[in-house]
């Protein structure tokens, strides 16, 4: 019962964050900050408007992507609201 | 247009030219040809990019393939190539 608690919390964090600015972290410690287009169940990330870092916001600019940035789910880490 | 999930964005760019990120400092520009939901996907008319450091200096060495399968589990990143290709 706690656990299909947890995981609606989870799910609803997932789904009230479209639309809204992210930083997504991957594996790699590469960090992505745009705004989330879309996700689904496996943590596939699309963002729109990409900044690309490494590890933090404060290390310079790697890139900026001007086109939606496909993430795959497996190398996500975290994503978290800016 | 608004997308319903992640991947239904790679299918706007099947035919097109494509930038792949991939593990290990590699990257890719090709045409989609075709992806499935583990990207597992094939490229035509690829070039791979390797950079590596050789004695504290950023090399980077170039590949072509007509054709190329790549296996999912090494791709992170998927968008369009940047303007500069």
């Amino acid at each position: 019962m706690s656990a299909k608690g947890t995981s609606s919390v989870s799910s609803q964090f997932l789904s009230e964050i479209i639309g809204k600015p992210v930083n997504v972290k991957l594996h790699s410690g590469m960090l992505y900050s745009g705004r989330l287009e879309s996700i689904d169940g496996f943590m596939n990330v699309a963002l729109s408007k990409v900044t690309e870092h490494y590890e933090n916001g404060h290390n310079g600019l790697l890139r900026n992507y001007n086109t939606d940035v496909f993430l795959r789910g497996t190398q996500v880490m975290y994503i978290s609201e800016v | 247009m608004s997308l319903e999930t992640p991947l239904d964005l790679l299918k706007l760019n099947l035919d097109e030219r494509v930038y792949v990120k991939l593990r290990g400092a590699r990257e890719l520009i090709g045409t989609l040809q075709a992806f499935d939901s583990h990207c597992n996907i094939v490229l035509s008319d690829a070039v791979e990019t390797i950079y590596q450091l050789e004695s504290g200096e950023l090399k980077s060495t170039e590949k072509n393939s007509e054709m190329i399968f790549v296996r999912g589990d090494s791709v992170t990143l998927i968008t369009t190539p940047p303007d500069d290709e």
